[in-house]
């Protein structure tokens, strides 16, 4: 590993992933408290309309992408917020919608064959500089807001309408917290593609979610674990070649069963002990 | 009345379509104890909601304060039905009180008058000890005296509590209810409760819901039996005075 980091573009994938988890970690932490894993994946996908969007009218790919996602989130979070029973319905729609028309507007458009492999792995081996700047950037304005509305974002999460009574301004975060996601997942899927978000939105926060005993604890475990995620992967994608967006995912999904595994023993050890009793 | 603190006139509200709380009118004065009782679905949490400003009535005027309930939601300090929401949530006790400081202070730190704000009220309920811990290993009634906590350290004018004592043992019961009669002094009091028998010394109004509000004010029930008759199928025994009847339901208008 250390003599992998000789090359600028291992150092520029060590960087993205390490502030990609940052990102993720945070935002990961709300998506999983709040049940949300669904509602990210739905606007993760929808964004790929964007991606279409921006290449069929000639726009810049960042604003046609942002903007999409964007869009998308505002929708779902409204029906979210409108009708919660019914939700899930229409996000899977608008899912769907969102792909299927990013594919054939890129159909539409002569001459370009946009690889839909790159959009759902990323190329994090191939990162810019000035991406690894938006990432940073995107990192502090997420702790900043974090940090800013750690109270009500607790309480909007934990009991709404406890939280409304208090004078939160329920709506108002709600849409903000969602916007936050869809810009982190347009600038991250960029870098490390579709799936590796919402591996690391929703996996590190899980398992941190069951030993934290507060959510700013969740959160820096979960940074932590998505770290060492990312770090290892990229190992392991350096060491035997394979590809590295897919190799962080699988050592994030062994953690995962990892810690289904450790739970169940727990829990038997737990039952044994209260039979000897 | 004079000083009403809630004032319901004609107040109806559907799901759906499918009515819930049918033209509701009714007038709870200061430091008021009213026992909200009635069948499940008869809509109890519904009524409660509406006063608090978190369901909007489809036809009505709902008044609290003489203001609509939304401008004055931080005199409400509300215990909600189901203390086990998200329970795998990761908050401690003390952060899930310190919710009910939420409009005094912004960000992570804590500040002092905060902070000792909710350690009082969890020493009032007797849950002080479990400050740290996460508030889903403790018991259902542990919780509720969480939940009640948060809500006192709202410092509310209006003390609201739905179901408070489902989870409660009949020991815990009996010492809540009187916490909240020294709490009456200086508060109204709603509950939405199947104990009337626990509380009916204390009591001071009645609320019968099952979709149309039949409301009993103080002398009905002193002076009489607490049957509510085929509306609210509600049998109750009172000390000392086993067989007080409150007027039978009139036919709504």
């Amino acid at each position: 590993m250390i003599e992998a980091l000789q090359f600028e573009f291992m150092r520029n994938a060590l960087y993205a992933g390490l502030f990609a988890s940052l990102i993720c970690g945070i935002i990961g932490t709300f998506v999983v408290v709040n049940r949300m894993v669904f509602l990210t994946g739905g606007i993760a996908h929808a964004a790929y309309g964007g991606i279409g969007a921006a290449l069929f009218f000639g726009i810049p790919y960042i604003y046609g992408t942002m903007g999409f996602s964007l869009v998308a989130a505002l929708i779902m979070t409204a029906v979210t917020l409108r009708v919660p029973h019914r939700s899930d319905t229409f996000i899977g729609v608008l899912w769907a919608v969102g792909m299927a028309l990013g594919v054939i507007l890129v159909d539409l458009t002569p001459g370009y064959n946009v690889d839909l492999m790159s959009y759902l792995f990323g190329s994090i081996l191939a990162v810019p500089e000035s991406d690894i700047w938006w990432m940073l950037a995107l990192g502090a304005v997420t702790l900043a807001l974090t940090l800013y509305f750690y109270r009500d974002l607790i309480a909007i999460s934990y009991d709404m309408e406890f939280a409304q009574l208090q004078g939160v301004r329920v709506n108002f975060l709600y849409f903000l917290f969602m916007a936050m996601v869809a810009v982190a997942i347009v600038l991250i899927i960029r870098v490390v593609g579709l799936l590796l978000v919402i591996a690391l939105l929703s996996i590190p926060p899980y398992i941190a979610e069951k030993y934290a005993r507060s959510l700013g604890v969740m959160m820096i475990f979960a940074v932590a674990l998505s770290a060492v995620f990312n770090v290892a992967g990229l190992w392991m994608a350096y060491r035997f070649d394979l590809s590295s967006g897919a190799a962080i995912i699988l050592v994030a999904a062994a953690g995962f069963f990892l810690s289904l595994f450790i739970d169940t023993i727990i829990n038997v050890r737990h039952k044994k002990q209260r039979s000897k009793i | 009345m004079d000083d009403p603190v809630i004032e319901l006139s004609n107040v109806s509200f559907s799901y759906d379509g499918v009515p819930v709380v049918q033209n509701a009118s009714f007038t709870v004065a200061r430091n008021e104890f009213l026992a909200i009782i009635g069948p499940n679905g008869g809509g109890k949490s519904t009524l409660v909601k509406l006063v608090l400003g978190l369901l909007k009535p489809d036809a009505g005027r709902i008044r609290v304060l003489g203001k609509p309930p939304k401008k004055v939601s931080h005199c409400f300090g509300y215990v909600p039905q189901d203390v086990s929401i998200n329970r795998s949530f990761p908050i401690s006790v003390l952060d899930v009180v310190l919710m009910g400081r939420l409009r005094r202070h912004k960000g992570v730190r804590i500040r002092q008058q905060d902070y000792e704000a909710a350690a009082h009220f969890l020493d009032l309920l007797g849950v002080a000890q479990y400050k740290d811990r996460r508030i889903d290993d403790l018991s259902g009634g542990q919780r509720e005296r969480v939940f009640i906590a948060r809500a006192l350290t709202t410092d509310p004018d209006i003390l609201i509590l739905d179901e408070p004592t489902a989870s409660v043992d009949t020991a815990g019961r009996t010492e809540l209810y009187s916490l909240l009669r020294e709490l009456n002094r200086t508060k109204t009091i709603i509950v939405v409760s199947h104990d009337l028998m626990v509380m009916s010394s204390y009591v001071t109004a009645v609320a019968c819901v099952n979709q149309q509000v039949y409301y009993h004010g103080k002398n009905e029930i002193t002076d009489e039996m607490i049957d509510m008759g085929y509306q609210c199928p509600v049998e109750l025994i009172a000390h000392g005075q086993p067989h007080r009847i409150l007027k039978t339901h009139e036919e709504g208008p």
